[in-house]
């Protein structure tokens, strides 16, 4: 069962990669990356510079050592991250 | 370290409306990378292959080479309707199936062949595979899985069927599909890709296991077609463009901007998303890439032939040893030019034919010869150009009439000994048979050994913003007034211009909010957007042409490599260029109107002869020349625009010599560098000529001192450095660039100081070649235009009507219609309206009464009885032109054929029933008096005429017959310029004659005469402009005398009273607008008047341009204020100051009177801002404006009236 959130966390990365983050003043580490990709945004909307483009990560993670799959978004053009959806 | 790894999915630029890089750029990066192969697969074909090889070989890296390629998916079993297709979506990533098809080391030949078939099988433009098209070329077994070393591998991606089968999870299907691959190829790859799309990362593995479990190798690619990531949106709007959609992202290929040429390590990176953490997966997929990479790298040589020694051309098949057949030929040519005597001649036929057969190029010159043969044998004009008139060889064989020794034409300039390349000979033929002369030489060689080349139309600013705009879902109306306010201009300078030209400034378009539509459409500039037939060039080759180059057809369906003229000569391949030229379809024209009419054979090639009704024309007739003197050019070749009409005044030419120097002269080099008036100043006597060094005199004796002609050039070099002229070709050819000509001044100085020469002299000497070096003209070129050139002005001067009667049916040059009608009445030629029972489908020359027949005898009255006084207006006296059916606006092709059929005609009726035209083709008829003569019309005068037939109530009639009529108008076959292949040709066409189902009518309804107004003249010449593009009744400027006489506006025909330096008022049509280069480096428009007593010619320098340019380019009737400029004798220019609507004006005088008017003239002009934009200078100081030399962009000018040309007359490719 899939939940939707959309709260701004912070991201620790390497490589690019996320490796742990803190969602709900609880430190999550990664586990495993499942899945990335990434979409880019329909620049011909906006007259403003490059929109960027939004990465998504799906990993496995946890705060101890029960571990869920969470969804988590990077937007280059605000270098913030949001988590999307978490499964528990 | 791992070994780099090699890109094997990469689409440049040469994927039309698609990739975005170009592939030297793709190559470099590949370099920078550290990466040693690199792959090329553009989508539908080849253009861009031997560029790849040429970039890859000067990177020193190995090329593979392949193509992308659409599946033909046969209709599905399930439709839902039977017979009705499930329409693919025809946008977005699963628009279409496609596989990418490498060649193996060897497979060159079979891939060519296999893009050759596609492109067959499919639509135009459209080619389509099948897994068995795939089988037929793929090649044999071989190991390791990918086939065999001279054959093909196939690769299955996440876009091939197989692809769309995994992502679409039908797992069995997809294991069937590629079961059916691997059985019809026996090399066939699973590709991998993984762009971060969403899903990309899943599809690809389960790609992977799908390959693992069924023993097929598997290779990691990225598909790219950036060279950057930020080029991801010059992706989009091409995906837009090239689908005709407005930007969405349901239409787009990707989701990602990830489809860049990624490095090694970046791909490291991909390989481990798609094969998890598995390592050893890992290295695996990159090995396995590795291993195909290698399999498939070629060595570029082998497709670069001309960078073998000896080249590894593709030679023509002549049937026989070529060698001792051209040896005979040329022997017999010798005989049959009475050269068979001259030793002169046999020592340069002994060299010409030493370089000749050591570069195997006999059967090349067979077979032209055999070619040029066949042309002249079908009656075509024929005549050849270019560097190839002056090869002794050409002339003997019968390629060429000029003969080379007689003007000092050297052979260096078309074949030499060092010169690397392959020799291309060039040949005018009629314009309007050109297609005929293809269709020939394609029914005597065969399509295996024959094909077109091809050119690539790319990018301007226009289109650019077409197809920006349009990705942006701008209303088409509007995309078209912002697309044509811009200039012909390259779509880089889009922004610049609209700050740098007046005209654009006005617009406003700057600040319409569409910068980011003209950001877009300059990253567009240079990429390729379609394909075209290239205009002259034919490749003869051998059985092995296709095995070398790939062939798709052309719109009109002629076989067409898909390389361009660059590469072909690169690949090895030879190519003869037939150029069409309308003015030798004028000519002969021209001439067959003199043999219907006044029963006289003209030869036009030959001097002299002895049969007594043919006319000779000798090339030293005194009355043409007085008339090209005059300078009364407009319409022949050459030498008609303002620009040469002032030259002309200038030089005087006299004999031929004279009209070739003329013609080098007339070139942006020579005229920049100031040739012209050191060259006339001596010509004239006015200053002694200056020779560098008496041992040059020799060289430049014929051209008074100066630098004209590239001949002179490898002369001085060759005198200098005491080398052979194979040499001198090989430095001339080095001096183009300011680098080039600092290395050919370290080889030249010393090696003439060398020879004997002093400091000084030297310097001298290398002061020309510097300055002039790269200008010259080739002499060969220029002979061989002066002919035509001649020959031309010849038939203006001595069968004016029949001369204007080709021009007009052929428009050759590069004024419109009505310039040319109006050059003939001034010639005393009258102009017959249209009549249906006189016009023809061409102009038609009739006779006035009984003329004097001109004898060949009165012609060759001797010179010193030369009559100095020339009068134009006698030349054409007795003769007059017809307006022909097919001058009508809109008028079809089947309908000119009907309405000549049917002739004579009783009455309007009558013409309606037979001659069956559209009713807006017989009302346009009517309307310009083609039925005047038959009813006995007599338009202008009074308006009311009751009991008199009118114009108007013609037209009424024609409603009431097509009202009474049973059956409208039935389509005839139209002829077609198509090519189809011989075997084909020969199928009954299917039309067959239907008897009409419509009987004879009278009127149905009664009109008595008279009920409607009669047109007056004001109405029939708007009617006459507006239908047929001429003023045939009145000259439209003569509407306008009253103001004109008031304002005391000076005639062009007494241009020459008013002193040097005087201001006066001009008025006119504008016939013709130039920006051509010119030394200041400004953007000079050159813009021509007709005002019906002859041509003015204004010059708007960058000073005024600020407040003239937009009326200039936007209006059509002109009035302008000039300063008088004397140039000689007989030659007038106006500089302008100040221009204005005429027809404006004339509004105002008639609503507020000559006063009001006259204030307005007198106002003092506002200062407005110049044109800008930065000069690009040239080391000589030779500076052109950015914007020089391109066709304005202009308001609606009416229909064919006017024109702007970028350069003089005649098409030339050179």
């Amino acid at each position: 069962m899939s939940r939707l959130y959309g709260d701004p966390i912070e991201v620790w990365t390497r490589d690019g990669e996320p490796t742990q983050f803190v969602w709900r003043d609880r430190l999550f580490l990664v586990r495993r990356v499942l899945d990335h990709w990434v979409v880019a945004r329909e620049w011909w909307k906006t007259s403003e510079r490059d929109p960027g483009e939004r990465r998504f990560w799906r990993v496995e993670a946890g705060p101890g050592r029960d571990v869920g799959s969470y969804e988590l978004r990077y937007d280059t053009a605000s270098s913030g991250w949001l988590l999307l959806r978490a499964w528990d | 370290m791992a070994p780099p790894f090699p890109h094997l999915n990469v689409s440049s630029a040469y994927s039309m409306r698609y990739g975005t890089a170009f592939p030297r750029a793709l190559v470099n990066r590949a370099v920078e990378h550290g990466m040693d192969i690199l792959a090329l697969t553009d989508r539908d074909g080849l253009y861009g292959a031997i560029k790849h090889a040429q970039a890859c070989a000067d990177a020193g890296i190995a090329p593979v080479l392949g193509v992308s390629l659409a599946l033909d998916v046969p209709a599905s079993a399930f439709t839902p309707v039977p017979g009705v297709r499930t329409p693919r979506p025809r946008t977005g990533g699963n628009a279409e199936d496609r596989v990418t098809v490498l060649a193996r080391s060897g497979g060159w030949s079979r891939l060519c062949r296999l893009v050759t078939a596609a492109h067959h099988a499919g639509e135009r433009g459209a080619p389509k595979v099948t897994r068995k098209l795939v089988g037929e070329w793929a090649g044999g077994a071989g190991e390791h899985g990918f086939g065999a070393d001279d054959g093909l591998v196939v690769l299955l991606g996440p876009r091939s069927d197989v692809g769309r089968a995994v992502a679409e999870r039908r797992d069995e299907q997809a294991r069937t599909l590629l079961g059916l691959w691997r059985a019809s190829v026996p090399g066939v790859v699973i590709e991998l890709v993984d762009q971060y799309g969403f899903r990309d990362a899943i599809t690809a593995v389960r790609m992977l296991g799908l390959a693992e479990s069924m023993g097929v190798p598997a290779v990691l690619t990225n598909a790219a077609r950036y060279l950057d990531p930020a080029d991801h949106q010059v992706g989009d709007v091409l995906d837009a463009a090239r689908q005709l959609v407005p930007l969405h992202p349901r239409h787009l290929e990707r989701t990602t901007s990830h489809a860049y040429l990624k490095s090694t390590k970046e791909m490291w990176q991909v390989a481990a998303k798609v094969c998890g953490a598995d390592q050893e997966r890992v290295v695996r997929l990159l090995s396995t890439t590795r291993r195909l990479a290698e399999a498939c790298s070629m060595d570029p040589l082998g497709l670069l032939a001309l960078r073998n020694d000896p080249p590894d051309l593709n030679l023509p098949e002549v049937g026989r040893d070529p060698v001792p057949l051209l040896r005979h030929r040329v022997e017999d040519g010798l005989v049959a030019r009475g050269l068979d005597r001259s030793d002169e001649a046999r020592r340069r036929l002994r060299d010409e034919m030493a370089v000749i057969e050591r570069k195997r190029l006999s059967g090349y010159f067979i077979a032209v010869a055999g070619i040029t043969d066949m042309i002249r044998g079908m009656g075509i004009r024929c005549a050849i150009r270019g560097s190839g008139a002056g090869s002794l060889v050409n002339h003997l064989i019968g390629i060429g009439e000029v003969n080379p020794l007689d003007h000092g034409l050297l052979m260096e300039r078309f074949l030499s000994e060092g010169r690397i390349g392959l020799p291309d000979i060039d040949v005018d033929v009629e314009s309007a048979r050109r297609l005929d002369c293809y269709k020939a030489i394609f029914d005597r060689y065969g399509e295996a050994r024959v094909a077109c080349v091809s050119m690539m139309e790319t990018y301007r600013a226009r289109s650019a913003i077409r197809d920006v705009a349009g990705a942006m879902g701008l209303p088409p109306h509007e995309i078209d007034a912002i697309a044509k306010a811009f200039p012909h201009i390259r779509a880089r300078q889009i922004t610049a211009s609209l700050n740098d030209l007046p005209e654009l400034r006005d617009s406003r378009l700057g600040e319409a909010g569409l910068d980011r539509v003209f950001r877009l459409a300059e990253k567009l500039d240079g990429l390729p957007r379609h394909i075209a037939l290239h205009p002259c060039g034919v490749l003869i080759g051998n059985t092995g042409l296709r095995d070398r180059t790939p062939v798709e057809r052309s719109l009109l369906e002629f076989p067409m490599s898909q390389f361009d003229k660059d590469d072909v000569e690169e690949a090895g391949l030879l190519k003869l260029d037939v150029l069409g030229v309308r003015m030798q379809s004028a000519m002969a024209y021209a001439l067959s109107e003199i043999k219907r009419v006044d029963d006289v054979a003209v030869e036009l090639d030959t001097q002299q002869g002895d049969e007594p009704d043919v006319q000779y024309v000798p090339h030293d007739d005194q009355e043409t020349y007085d008339m090209i003197c005059a300078p009364r050019t407009l319409g022949c070749f050459q030498i008609e625009s303002p620009g040469q009409r002032e030259l002309v005044a200038k030089l005087e030419p006299r004999k031929m010599h004279d009209l070739i120097v003329d013609i080098s002269l007339f070139r942006p080099g020579p005229v920049n560098s100031d040739m012209v008036t050191p060259y006339l100043e001596a010509r004239h006597g006015w200053r002694q000529p200056h020779y560098p060094h008496e041992r040059l005199r020799e060289a430049l004796k014929e051209t008074h001192g100066v630098v004209v002609f590239h001949e002179q050039v490898l002369r001085i070099i060759e005198v200098m450095t005491g080398r052979d002229l194979s040499f001198a070709e090989k430095l001339r050819r080095t001096l183009d660039t300011p680098e080039g000509r600092e290395r050919v001044r370290k080889t030249f100085v010393p090696m003439a100081k060398a020879n004997g020469f002093d400091d000084a002299a030297v310097d001298r000497a290398w002061k020309v070649l510097d300055a002039f070096g790269a200008f010259g003209f080739c002499k060969a070129h220029a002979a061989a235009f002066a002919l035509p050139t001649y020959q031309s002005a010849w038939l203006k001067r001595h069968h004016a009507a029949a001369f204007f009667a080709g021009v007009l049916t052929h428009e050759p040059g590069m004024y419109p219609s009505r310039v040319i009608i109006d050059e003939a009445r001034q010639c005393g030629i009258k102009i017959l309206p249209l009549d249906v029972n006189k016009s023809g489908k061409d102009w038609r020359v009739e006779r006035l009464g009984l003329r004097v027949r001109v004898r060949p005898s009165q012609l060759s009255e001797p010179a010193a009885g030369r009559r100095r006084e020339f009068r134009i207006g006698e030349i054409g006296k007795g003769y007059a032109l017809r307006v022909p059916f097919s001058a009508i606006k809109g008028v079809s092709q089947a309908e000119v054929e009907r309405m000549v059929a049917g002739q004579p005609y009783t009455s309007l009726a009558d013409f309606w029933d037979r001659a069956r035209p559209s009713r807006p083709t017989i009302e346009r008829i009517v309307q310009v008096g083609g039925l005047d003569a038959l009813h006995d019309l007599h338009p202008g005068g009074p308006r009311w005429r009751p009991g008199e037939l009118t114009r108007r109530d013609l037209i009424a009639q024609v409603g009431v017959l097509e009202r009474t009529s049973a059956s409208g108008v039935r389509a005839g076959p139209r002829a077609s310029k198509r090519y189809v292949p011989a075997g084909a040709r020969d199928r009954p066409a299917h039309a067959v004659p239907q008897p009409s189902a419509q009987l004879p009518l009278g009127f149905g309804e009664h009109l008595p005469p008279g009920e409607l107004p009669e047109m007056t003249e004001t109405e029939m010449v708007e009617a006459e402009l507006e239908i047929l593009g001429i003023d045939v009744s009145r000259h439209i400027v003569s509407f306008h005398d009253e103001l004109l006489d008031a304002l005391g506006v000076v005639r062009s025909r007494d241009l020459l009273r008013p002193r040097n330096g005087a201001e006066i008022l001009v008025a006119g049509v504008k016939v013709a607008t130039q920006t051509p280069a010119v030394r200041s480096g400004q953007r000079v428009i050159f813009t021509t008047l007709d005002d019906s007593t002859g041509p003015i010619d204004l010059t708007f320098f960058e000073s005024v341009q600020g407040r003239c340019a937009a009326t200039v380019f936007g209006s059509w009737l002109l009035l302008a204020k000039g300063v008088v400029r004397r140039t000689g004798t007989r030659a007038v220019s106006l500089r302008a100051v100040d221009c204005w609507d005429l027809t404006a004006l004339d509004r105002l005088w008639r609503a507020e009177g000559i006063d009001a008017v006259r204030a307005v003239l007198d106002q003092a002009p506002q200062e407005a801002a110049g044109v800008g934009g930065r000069r690009i200078e040239y080391a000589n100081g030779f500076r052109l404006s950015p914007y020089s030399d391109l066709g304005p962009a202009v308001a609606d000018p009416p229909r064919r009236l006017w024109h702007a040309s970028q350069g003089s007359s005649g098409p030339t490719a050179a």
